[in-house]
């Protein structure tokens, strides 16, 4: 048996209750009658009914995003019957943190206690969590360290809130992802060894590719126009200036998302074509995607190679849980384990596209049972 | 044990019939017919190290002493004992590596205890090793250095095969096949020269013979 590692134990955090649709502005802000009219057309193309925001009524964080990503891993560790001090790495993915310096991981691990252990501060958007996934499972793989937590988190809301906008004549590239990220967190905790009790996943392999030579930045924020400058990136002005410059605000580049899905599925069918995926035994599907639109772009890919791929095998909970950018698939994940929809010796495929300049992550995941020996 | 003393037969092939009996002996040893059957569990190969290392702390310290009385008449061994020792001097330090790197805690690990068997082995060690001139060990280390030469890796690379651990978590065992063949080769060398005469090669099959069974017996009481 090769060294492996095992997804032992799982948890997310989701602040504050769920928020319905309509609910939205009375937390972002944002009810003059045209944003009105925008939120409710980008409601209805993305499909999200349910997302939960680290905001209070005020419109104000509650909390940091680094205890999103604690609260995270203490989820997942009594999901496994762990404590903090079992860890030996903390490997955390985010797309900001909560302060420029020092790293987030550093931050996370300051909140999270539990003795010394390596730290990973992974940035990115959406793929950043498999990333560190992959980085954890490494150091996991080569026998460096027994037990590792990997997190995602995200607290997006501190960028979508109307004051953000206030005074700004903001198009559909800001409004895209104002009515469609929020706040949340998932977490795993990674061990060399399956669970003793009870089933384990574990990580086949994972696959991360940047197709950023190819293609311009998709999904910014901190510069004018789309495109890095020097001296004109939101470290080289006054606050006042940046945010005047509408730095501060996220912003997809929504004509370039119909490539991003192509650049998706040549990647899936190149893990087919190189063997990575084996179609006749992919029993579930969890793929992360931004809106709904997507979904139906992303299974029909699917459906072509899978025939026999039934509805009910492919899980996402975008429209409860909301897209929460990195902690996204980890949430989905903690999810579909939780209710009980994988049995021992399925295989499981994650899939990450990140539209931030074309980035696409895979893992593969099989079902194990539990050792069976006995100890004397 | 059978043949103590014989005139005419070999140091060699004395100590190659202790080599035999323990390995019958190491057949019949509870962690080692799981290993072998492929029933251990992770909980074994950490009890394993745990044990282990409460007597191989002491390797170094017994084989210090025994050079520290071998006379000028047996410079040859003092100097042999000091170079071994020097080369040995770090090794606990790589198995309490595998020991944490599996999970163990440190702090729980050298605060152990010796086990009934390493109790027996370690104290006998350091008895022989007060000895003017104790000649005998080159028994010991012929039963220690070929069990780290000849089955130490065996041990790791099954481990390994059926609990999917890495080569990070089983360095202690895997590196004494190379070292330990290392050593046993200088240890041929000086047990087939004239340094030894008859009555040190009768040492030497005794001492060979105690620690065999001391050894085993330490792999027998983990735990207890």
């Amino acid at each position: 048996m090769p060294a492996a590692a095992y997804l032992t134990g799982f948890g997310r955090y989701l602040p504050g209750p769920p928020v319905e649709n309509d609910d939205i502005a009375r937390i972002l802000g944002g009810d003059d009658p045209v944003t009105d009219r925008i939120r409710r057309r980008v409601l209805a193309a993305n499909g999200i009914r349910q997302r939960h925001y680290a905001l209070g009524a005020d419109g104000r964080p509650k909390e940091l995003n680094e205890e999103l990503a604690a609260k995270a891993v203490t989820a997942a560790l009594d999901d496994r019957g762990l404590q903090a001090n079992d860890l030996r790495m903390l490997a955390c993915a985010t797309t900001m943190g909560d302060v420029l310096v020092p790293g987030f991981a550093s931050m996370v691990h300051g909140r999270l206690g539990g003795g010394p252990m390596q730290t990973l501060s992974v940035s990115g958007v959406c793929t950043s969590s498999l990333a560190a996934l992959d980085a954890a499972a490494a150091k996991i793989r080569l026998g460096d360290h027994p037990r590792a937590a990997v997190v995602g988190s995200e607290l997006a809301s501190r960028s979508l809130h109307q004051s953000r906008f206030d005074g700004r004549r903001e198009g559909l590239d800001s409004h895209f992802l104002r009515w469609m990220l929020s706040d949340g967190a998932g977490a795993v905790v990674l061990e060399f060894q399956p669970h003793p009790s009870r089933p384990s996943l574990r990580l086949d392999w994972v696959r991360q590719v940047s197709l950023a030579d190819r293609h311009p930045a998709c999904m910014t924020a901190g510069l004018r126009g789309g495109e890095a400058r020097p001296g004109d990136t939101w470290q080289d002005l006054s606050v006042a200036d940046a945010e005047a410059a509408g730095m501060f605000v996220l912003r997809q580049d929504i004509g370039m998302l119909g490539d991003l899905a192509e650049e998706g599925i040549r990647q899936f069918e190149e893990l087919v074509d190189t063997g990575l995926v084996d179609i006749g035994r992919l029993d579930h599907v969890l793929c992360h995607y931004s809106t709904n639109a997507f979904r139906d772009i992303a299974l029909d890919a699917i459906r072509r190679r899978a025939p026999r791929l039934d509805e009910d095998r492919w899980f996402s909970n975008l429209e409860t849980c909301g897209n929460t950018g990195s902690a996204s698939i980890f949430i989905a994940l903690e999810e579909a384990w939780r209710t009980g929809r994988f049995a021992v010796g399925d295989t499981i495929l994650l899939a990450v596209p990140e539209s931030g300049r074309f980035s696409f992550a895979f893992a593969q995941l099989t079902v194990v049972g539990p050792d069976t020996r006995k100890d004397v | 044990m059978t043949i103590e003393t014989s005139a005419d037969t070999t140091l060699a092939s004395r100590l190659a019939l202790v080599w035999e009996e323990l390995e019958e002996r190491l057949e019949r040893v509870p962690i080692l017919q799981r290993l072998e059957a492929g029933d251990v569990t992770i909980v074994d190969y950490t009890r394993l190290l745990f044990n282990l290392r409460q007597q191989v702390v002491d390797g170094t310290p017994w084989i210090s002493r025994a050079a520290s009385n071998f006379d000028a008449e047996h410079f040859a061994l003092r100097s042999a004992a000091i170079r071994h020792a020097e080369e040995e001097h770090r090794d606990h330090l790589m198995l309490e590596r595998d020991y944490v790197a599996v999970g163990g805690s440190l702090d729980d690990l050298r605060g152990g205890r010796k086990n009934i068997g390493s109790e027996a082995l370690s104290g006998y060690m350091f008895h022989y090793a007060s000895r003017p001139n104790p000649i005998g060990l080159l028994g010991a280390m012929f039963i220690i250095e070929g069990l780290g030469a000849k089955r130490a890796a065996g041990w790791a690379g099954r481990f390994q095969e059926v609990l999917g651990l890495a080569d990070n978590q089983v360095h202690f065992m895997r590196y004494h096949q190379e070292a330990d063949a290392q050593h046993t080769g200088a240890l041929d060398a000086i047990l087939a020269s004239d340094l030894i005469d008859d009555a040190a090669a009768d040492e030497i099959v005794r001492c060979a013979q105690v620690v065999a069974r001391l050894y085993a017996l330490q792999l027998e009481e983990l735990d207890r």
